[in-house]
């Protein structure tokens, strides 16, 4: 995205961490991504929003951890060896979100990226940027600001 | 002239002037109360100057003309033509609280709104009351000005008038301007002697017209040199500007060279000078000294040879005030053109002192320079980070004293040992570094105590003790809303009306004492009035009536928890509102505030004899100390300010009270509470288990129980502040990571109370 003035010969790519959810391949923005936990020991928050697992300790600071899941509309599912939380860091917050699986980094030139159209008003389509695919692998590409900036108006929704 | 919020000199003028401005607000009340003491009158006076002169080279025009008009009145105050009286303080006060605004206005990095013109007029009603020079309109002239013609303006400021005439000064004006002046002489030579003021007849004059001019000038030449360092710079610039101006009104043409060279000497003390500022010895020694210079200047002006025993009697008071008489005594040695007859006791002494000025003022400035860098201006983000990575240290020293603990190993145990000394050493250190003296929150209150008793008509003293007591930075600033509103309640309820009093055989002024002082880990502070008291059975009844507690519950109030009572929402005993108190959230709020800062509020009165409201606050709000306990494997902090005691009971022995579970400790009910099921998912329903341990809790007045499945201990944690998606969860003050590296939430019980118990 930063080369708005690239032509064709030269591809914009752009680079997304890939993971695992209810067998659908999600991407997020590397730049958001801070890190990679394997680890997971979530304690629990009493009286978190239901999407909130609780919160960990990231080397001395308290990481709240999502349910990504929860957040997309999925049903739950048990942690095992796969699971990871992809923390992710804005200006002003870092965030953990619970993934079942990481797949890779991947490079996806900037034209190939379909906006998705706004179709449906689903709590799965609300962080969705776009989609792209190659060689019928597709990949969801997830909305960071969108997921973020939601957060707040679904805790007004939960009270 | 556009400004951007971030331009250092705004910036350095902000913090600067800020604390001027705070003290200042301390001084004008002081002031009321001795309006006759000249160290405060010349310490206001300056305060407004600097003010002015900074604003003045920031061209920040409405402050300009605000502190313009003040330091004018001060001038006037502090030469003995006006007094200081109620009224006049009035204005004074508003003046001070427009300042504050556009300061706020100011560091919002807007352009500060312009002065309020009824202000203005006010001050100038002021002047042009007593003035008794002939006053033309006042107008502040920053920037245009040429140095001579800002020493005129500063001099008819003094005078109370301000002129726009400069450019054509003539000898007979200065002449008149000194006649106008000569009242003022019986004031600045106070300090001269006043032998030497009977003996100077008209040239006197001059005295009181420098006088005005060491603080005056100023305000023009910040405009050509640098900003922050204008401060003292006036002296000496005055010497050089005096020369010009002596040298305009007699065509004496005079050497250029004396009066730069004056100026270069003058540069190095400028910097000595703005670094003492901050002690600035009033009136004092400059003023003394500007005396000796003028004797000079006239003796060359009038050939008057006849000074001898003033200028014996000058020279006793320079040895008082070292560096500054030099250029001035050098002067007469540069410049030729009067038939020079210095008075010999001086002429002797000039060369000396010329010779050996450069040590000496070196000399001083290094002194001054050691003593200036003492203190470093920090800013308080830094601190944070500080105090951020002290509690790192703190959590990963408590890590390895587990660790220790476990492995048992004699070397790193020591090694252990030692660290743990280190870092509560460290921990210490940097948390004092935070510490602010509760003087910061206490200045304010003779302002408002003042203001409040005048709008009332209510005689109040207000005493101060343990000022100096040291607190955490935060906390000040936290504590303050809640103390000033508590300080207006004693006030606007405690202390009763002057007639009241008489009536009642107290004195007709009523006392309230603030005081502060630190006991142990904590911080107590009290607000005490020697007003009406508190009623505890009206505030029963009152309670019951505004139908916030059944009549039961009210009849079983003890006479404490019925004072606690004016904590609740809605309460509050005035039926009329007035501008002060009576809409009964004030107390309210001021409970939750204290209790967020991990402190607690209780009151006590006698009714006749007055109240009593003691807070206790932990010194430090970064670092607290808790109580740590597990429920269900899962850790979490008790702050310890609550806790007050520990059982191990025998749970099967709980009665059912009104559909709560209670238990009798000493005779007395408890309630009981399962902290499990609260705090547990998945244990909402789980049965309480027979045998526990029972942490009583305080919440308020209150005492509850709480029910946990294990206690760790006592541990110090730091706080982390739960991200944005958990802010604000209810019962939860944040979260610490425990020596094992787990994570455990700390409890905030009030909330965590209130938002489970209906």
């Amino acid at each position: 995205m930063d080369y708005e003035f690239g032509n064709q010969e030269i591809e914009a790519m752009t680079q997304w961490v890939t993971f695992m959810l209810e067998g659908e391949k999600y991407g997020i923005d590397v730049m958001h991504v801070k890190e990679v936990l394997r680890d997971i020991e979530i304690a629990p928050v009493p009286g978190a929003p239901p999407y909130v697992l609780g919160i960990i300790n990231l080397r001395g600071n308290v990481v709240t951890v999502v349910d990504t899941r929860s957040r997309f509309n999925l049903p739950p599912r048990e942690i095992d060896d796969n699971t990871r939380v992809i923390v992710i860091e804005t200006e002003d917050q870092s965030l953990g979100l619970l993934v079942d699986q990481i797949a890779e980094v991947a490079d996806i030139p900037k034209s190939g990226i379909e906006m998705t159209p706004n179709l449906s008003t689903d709590d799965n389509s609300k962080f969705i940027m776009g989609v792209y695919s190659a060689k019928g692998d597709l990949i969801i590409l997830v909305d960071m600001g969108k997921l973020l900036g939601e957060e707040e108006s679904m805790d007004g929704d939960l009270y | 002239m556009s400004f951007d919020a971030d331009d250092e000199i705004l910036q350095d003028f902000l913090v600067e002037a800020g604390e001027i401005l705070e003290t200042l607000n301390a001084e004008l009340v002081d002031l009321e109360q001795t309006p006759d003491d000249a160290d405060k009158i010349n310490s206001v006076f300056r305060s407004f100057h600097t003010i002015k002169g900074g604003a003045g080279f920031l061209s920040l025009t409405p402050l300009v003309e605000l502190c313009h008009r003040a330091e004018d009145v001060f001038g006037l105050i502090r030469n003995g033509e006006l007094h200081i009286n109620a009224g006049m303080m009035d204005v004074f006060l508003t003046v001070l609280d427009s300042l504050n605004s556009m300061f706020d206005e100011l560091k919002l990095g807007q352009e500060p709104s312009a002065a309020d013109p009824e202000q203005l007029k006010a001050l100038d009603r002021i002047l042009s009351g007593e003035a008794s020079a002939g006053a033309s309109e006042p107008e502040p002239k920053a920037q245009k000005q040429e140095p001579i013609e800002s020493t005129a303006t500063a001099n008819e400021n003094a005078a109370g008038s301000d002129s726009e005439e400069e450019k054509d000064f003539t000898d007979e004006e200065f002449e008149n301007l000194l006649d106008s002046l000569d009242s003022e002489a019986s004031g600045s030579s106070k300090q001269a002697g006043s032998q030497a003021a009977k003996e100077k007849s008209d040239d006197v004059d001059l005295f009181g017209l420098d006088d005005a001019d060491d603080g005056d000038d100023l305000f023009g030449l910040d405009d050509d040199d640098s900003g922050p360092d204008d401060v003292n710079v006036s002296d000496e610039i005055t010497d050089s500007e005096f020369d010009s101006l002596l040298d305009q009104l007699h065509g004496q043409g005079g050497s250029p060279s004396s009066s730069s060279s004056d100026e270069q000497k003058t540069k190095p003390k400028k910097e000595q000078k703005t670094e003492q500022k901050p002690k600035a010895t009033v009136g004092g020694d400059s003023d003394i000294i500007s005396d000796d210079e003028f004797e000079q200047y006239l003796d060359e002006l009038h050939g008057k040879g006849q000074f001898g025993n003033v200028s014996t009697e000058d020279h006793g008071i320079d040895a008082k005030a070292e560096p500054e008489p030099k250029p001035a005594e050098v002067k007469p040695e540069n410049k030729v053109e009067p038939p020079p007859p210095p008075p010999p006791a001086n002429k002797p002494a000039a060369p000396e002192v010329a010779a050996s000025k450069p040590a000496p003022a070196k000399g001083k400035r290094d002194a001054n320079q050691v003593q200036s860098e003492t203190t470093v201006r920090v800013d308080t983000k830094r601190l944070d980070d500080i105090m951020n990575m002290v509690g790192e240290l703190v959590l990963v020293r408590n890590r390895l004293v587990t660790l220790d603990n476990n492995l048992a190993n004699e070397d790193l145990s020591k090694a252990v040992n030692s660290l743990d000394v280190v870092t509560s050493d460290l921990q210490t250190s940097v948390m004092k570094t935070r510490m602010q003296p509760v003087k910061k929150v206490f200045g304010r209150f003779p302002r408002v105590v003042r203001d409040i008793s005048r709008s009332m008509k209510k005689e109040v003293q207000l005493i101060l003790i343990g000022e100096e007591t040291d607190l955490d930075k935060n906390l000040v600033e936290a504590l303050a809303d809640p103390l000033v509103h508590l300080v207006r309640n004693s006030v606007d309820h405690g202390v009763e009306l002057p007639d009241v009093r008489e009536q009642n055989g107290k004195p007709r002024q009523g006392t309230v004492t603030l005081s502060a002082a630190q006991e142990g880990d904590h911080i107590l502070l009290t607000i005490e009035d020697d007003g009406a008291g508190m009623d505890a059975e009206f505030l029963r009844n009152k309670v019951v009536q505004k139908g916030l507690m059944d009549h039961e519950t009210a009849e079983r109030l003890d006479k404490k928890e019925c004072f606690s009572l004016i904590f609740m929402p809605g309460f509050s005993t005035k039926d009329v509102i007035s501008d002060v108190s009576g809409r009964g959230v004030g107390m309210d709020v001021v409970r939750t505030r204290i209790s967020q800062l991990n402190g607690s509020v209780e009151i006590d009165s006698e009714i006749g004899r007055g109240t009593v409201i003691s807070i206790m606050v932990p010194l430090t709000l970064a670092i607290m100390p808790t109580l740590m306990v597990n429920l269900k494997e899962q850790s979490f902090a008790l702050p310890l300010v609550s806790v007050s005691e520990i059982f191990h009971l025998d749970l099967t022995k709980t009665n059912m009270v009104d559909g709560q579970l209670v238990i009798m400790v000493r005779d007395k009910p408890l309630p009981l509470f399962y902290l499990t099921k609260w705090l547990i998912k998945g244990h909402e329903y789980d049965e309480l288990p027979s045998k526990g341990h029972v942490v009583v809790v305080h919440v308020g007045t209150k005492k509850v129980g709480f029910v946990v499945d294990e206690l760790i201990g006592q541990e110090e944690v730091v706080i982390k502040p739960l991200g944005a998606l958990l802010q604000g969860t209810q019962g939860l003050a944040g979260a610490t990571i425990t020596g094992d590296g787990q994570i455990a939430l700390i409890v905030d019980i009030p909330s965590l109370m209130s938002s489970r118990v209906t």
